[in-house]
């Protein structure tokens, strides 16, 4: 039995190398992959296939969590094309979006003042899920067409929705620890 | 990466060869192992057909510690010889434990680890629950009538990575092979799963003596997922006795409110009121000789209304993790003892907008989980395809400037997990780094649970920023953490298996240390010659780049082949010797006739910023 760790993620996982998933056979494929080699199945057997084991399931679940997550999906097809990111010096220079990102992070502050908070961020998370669903759209198309510069400029951008949902989890999960 | 190589799993057993594996719930207040007997997973009694051991053991002088109901006379009589509830401390620092909760006495010792004071000694709480753990595995060899091959022992999900190893430290002590640790919801959804063949996404509310959990599970084609887990890992049906106590003390003259004896014996009968409660509507306590009060269903409810709520807000948290809403959830599940009290039910059975699963006794059903999940893993069932996915409860992180956590592994990951992370010097030459490894969700480290610091040292002495060192954190099957660190640049790698902060010195990590020491003199020389080797290159690159840009301008032509001459040396020994010390001589000389040199560049720096400014400017 191999497994050959110099596939990529979608190769590991029997998937076109394509924005767009069949979430159905990823789901199928991970469970599959988990079933054949998760530590639970080499309980019995020696310190080195237990070590192996997992290993092959960390790199099956990072794979799966990267190609689960649509920014990171998106990011990933990029650098497997060797579009560069550099964490340092990466970032969106569209002013509008970033006032509008700005506006959204207000927004969560705000939510103090709102009589109800926690379905105001409810709400908040919902609004970040569609404008999140525009650029996605916006990837597909510009991956589509090898635009490079506007595919990695979308992925910049979903970054800051990235952010900004865990903002709003972060700020769900002050005031629940305010109301024990 | 290179292509491996698995050989083929010898999974399956031979037919007749059926293998004895036990499931173990490790309670707070009571323990219980279980079997699977002619394909039936059955709870395992002693002789008087008692199925729970009670989690309490009493300490004689010369006498084997007594485990369970035979213990538990002791409470009243022997109370600072007489342990209950030591799965609050397991794992835990002396810090972490609220005094009030406990009524033994802690040994003074000069590591972090709690010892408890008993007859028989300090005792650390891992040798307290392998005390307990030994009894369960008496019982079971008894009863199955051989050696056991292996046990999957339960633990709260919430239960950190300290409280795990110590779990398992404690399993090893009692001389048990642990197939692996199980979170006892997911144990629970076992028991039921199988049993019903359910599909769709479940929720667990497990709430036991001392902890609370709340799991989001899917099951699906016998894979049952782990998708969010949260809750408390110190709450619990103690704190509704403790809450219960809390009141009727108050109901004390004050004279009485400190007297000891008086407390225990209340803590006592908090315990039954609060059973007796989910019969009746009203219960007597009797305070005193002269004081009797009695509680009241409505009082009671009241007084745990503060802990019920703060269970509702770890389902609501965990709902969020698994990225469902409470119409998601088809089913509900009922675990621990404390599920008994029905305004629990009622508070549960509202959120969730469902009716709930209690039909398998609250008690054992985590057991009877462990003991499936045994004795698929013993290999006694090939061919059965079920499969378990956990996550990880808590995030881990690293502690960053400014006191700060910086997350590296979020909570609710799929485990096994591996996640790298680079980090570099912040210093020239620095050749030694901290990692300080915290658990937890909030933001600064004051607020986490501190696993382990651990010092990465030998790096190459490089100038700032320029060493790359990647530590990897690998999280197994059970939720245990394990670091290795390398430095990308030269390959030089350490390893650290990370020892809790307050954890027990096990001898395993101990002849580790042991052995990485000698390895370490072994390495040193080695180890040095490279650092030489990489210094040497360093020097020899700088002053490359250095005289390219002004060598002809600051220096003459004498003065240039002098340099060159000692450039050229370095260069010939570093290739040819084995000897750090000679590369380092060479290196010394090098920087000797090259000190004036480096004097007039930095002059010239200094002037080319200088020139143009006012002096205001530069006195800022």
């Amino acid at each position: 039995m191999y497994f050959d760790f110099s596939q990529n993620y979608f190769e590991v996982f029997q998937l076109a190398t394509d924005y767009v998933i069949d979430r159905a056979a990823l789901s199928d494929n991970y469970q599959q992959l988990q079933s054949q080699y998760h530590p639970d199945r080499f309980v019995n057997n020696s310190e080195q296939d237990k070590r192996l084991a997992m290993q092959i399931t960390s790199y099956i679940n990072e794979g799966h969590k990267i190609l689960h997550d649509d920014q990171m999906r998106a990011r990933y097809l990029l650098e497997l094309a060797e579009v560069a990111f550099d964490a340092e010096k990466d970032t969106t220079q569209d002013m509008d979006f970033l006032l509008s990102q700005m506006a959204l992070r207000e927004a969560i502050d705000e939510v103090d003042k709102d009589p109800d908070p926690l379905t105001a961020l409810d709400d908040l998370m919902i609004k970040a899920a569609e404008q999140k669903k525009q650029l996605s759209a916006t990837f597909q198309c510009s991956y589509a067409n090898q635009e490079w510069a506007q595919a990695k400029e979308a992925v910049l951008k979903l970054q800051f929705f990235k952010r900004l949902q865990h903002q709003i989890s972060s700020k769900q999960e002050a005031l629940e620890d305010e109301l024990l | 990466m290179a292509l491996l190589q698995i050989s083929e799993p010898g999974m399956s057993t031979a037919p007749h060869q059926h293998k004895l594996a036990v499931g173990i719930d490790l309670g707070t207040t009571n323990s219980l192992v279980a079997s699977v007997r002619s394909g039936v997973a059955e709870t395992l009694a002693d002789e008087q057909a008692r199925t729970l051991l009670p989690s309490v053991v009493h300490y004689a002088p010369d006498q084997a510690p007594l485990v369970g109901a035979d213990a538990v006379p002791y409470q009243a009589t022997d109370p600072d010889n007489t342990i209950s509830s030591i799965k609050r401390v397991l794992g835990r620092a002396l810090t972490d434990i609220q005094a009030q909760d406990h009524w033994y006495q802690f040994a003074p010792n000069n590591d972090s680890v709690p010892r408890i004071k008993t007859a028989k000694g300090a005792l650390s709480a891992v040798e307290i629950s392998a005390d307990i753990l030994s009894a369960l595995k008496t019982r079971a060899e008894q009863t199955l009538g051989d050696q056991l091959t292996g046990a999957v022992i339960t633990v709260p999900a919430y239960f950190d990575d300290a409280q795990r190893q110590a779990t398992k430290d404690a399993a090893k002590l009692a001389g048990l092979n642990v197939f692996r640790l199980l979170n006892e919801p997911t144990a629970a959804a076992i028991a039921y799963g199988l049993d019903q063949a359910a599909e769709g996404v479940i929720a667990v509310f497990d709430l036991g003596g001392g902890t609370f959990d709340i799991s989001i599970l899917r099951l699906r084609k016998g894979v049952f997922e782990v998708l969010a887990t949260g809750g408390d890992s110190a709450l619990g049906g103690d704190d509704f006795d403790a809450a219960i106590s809390h009141w009727a003390v108050q109901q004390l003259p004050p004279a009485l409110q400190s007297d000891r004896a008086t407390l225990r014996q209340i803590s006592l009968q908090a315990r039954q009121a609060k059973e007796q409660l989910t019969q009746q509507p009203a219960v007597d306590l009797k305070l005193s000789q002269e004081l009797t009060v009695e509680l009241t269903l409505a009082t009671f409810e009241q007084l745990i209304e503060p802990l019920l709520k703060k269970t509702l807000i770890a389902c609501r948290r965990a709902l969020r993790d698994a990225d469902m809403r409470q119409q998601d959830i088809a089913e509900v599940v009922m675990v621990g003892g404390s599920t008994r009290v029905p305004r629990v039910r009622e508070v549960v059975a509202e959120f969730f907008q469902k009716p709930l699963h209690t039909e398998i006794d609250p008690d054992r059903v985590v057991a009877i989980g462990a003991a499936i999940q045994a004795d698929v893993l013993a290999g006694n069932k090939p061919g059965d395809e079920m499969l378990l996915l956990d996550v990880i409860p808590l995030s881990l992180g690293i502690e960053t400037m400014g006191g700060l956590v910086e997350k590296i592994i979020h909570r609710n990951t799929t485990i096994p997990v591996a996640r790298a992370q680079e980090f570099t010097t912040y210093k020239d030459g620095q050749t030694a780094m901290r990692v300080h490894v915290l658990q937890g969700e909030r933001e600064l480290v004051s607020d986490c649970r501190s696993l382990a610091t651990f010092d990465l040292t030998g790096l190459p002495p490089l100038v700032a920023g320029a060493a790359r060192i990647k530590v990897t954190f690998q999280i197994d099957a059970d939720g245990l953490l394990n670091v290795s660190a390398e430095e990308l640049n030269t390959g030089v790698s350490a390893k650290i298996e990370v020892q809790p902060s307050y954890g027990l010195s096990d001898s395993a990590i101990e002849a580790m240390l042991q052995a990485s020491m000698q390895h370490a003199e072994q390495d040193m020389l080695q180890r040095s010659l490279r650092e030489e080797q990489v210094e040497a290159d360093r020097v020899v690159e700088a002053l490359d780049s250095a005289l390219a840009k002004d060598g002809q301008q600051l220096l003459s032509a004498a003065e240039l082949s002098v340099i060159t001459q000692a450039r050229d040396a370095l260069i010939t020994i570093r290739q040819s010797t084995d000897q750090a010390q000679h590369i380092q001589d060479a290196i010394k000389q090098l920087e000797q006739v090259s000190e004036e040199y480096v004097a007039r560049r930095m002059n010239q720096s200094v002037r080319s910023m200088v020139q143009g400014r006012k002096l205001e400017e530069l006195q800022d």
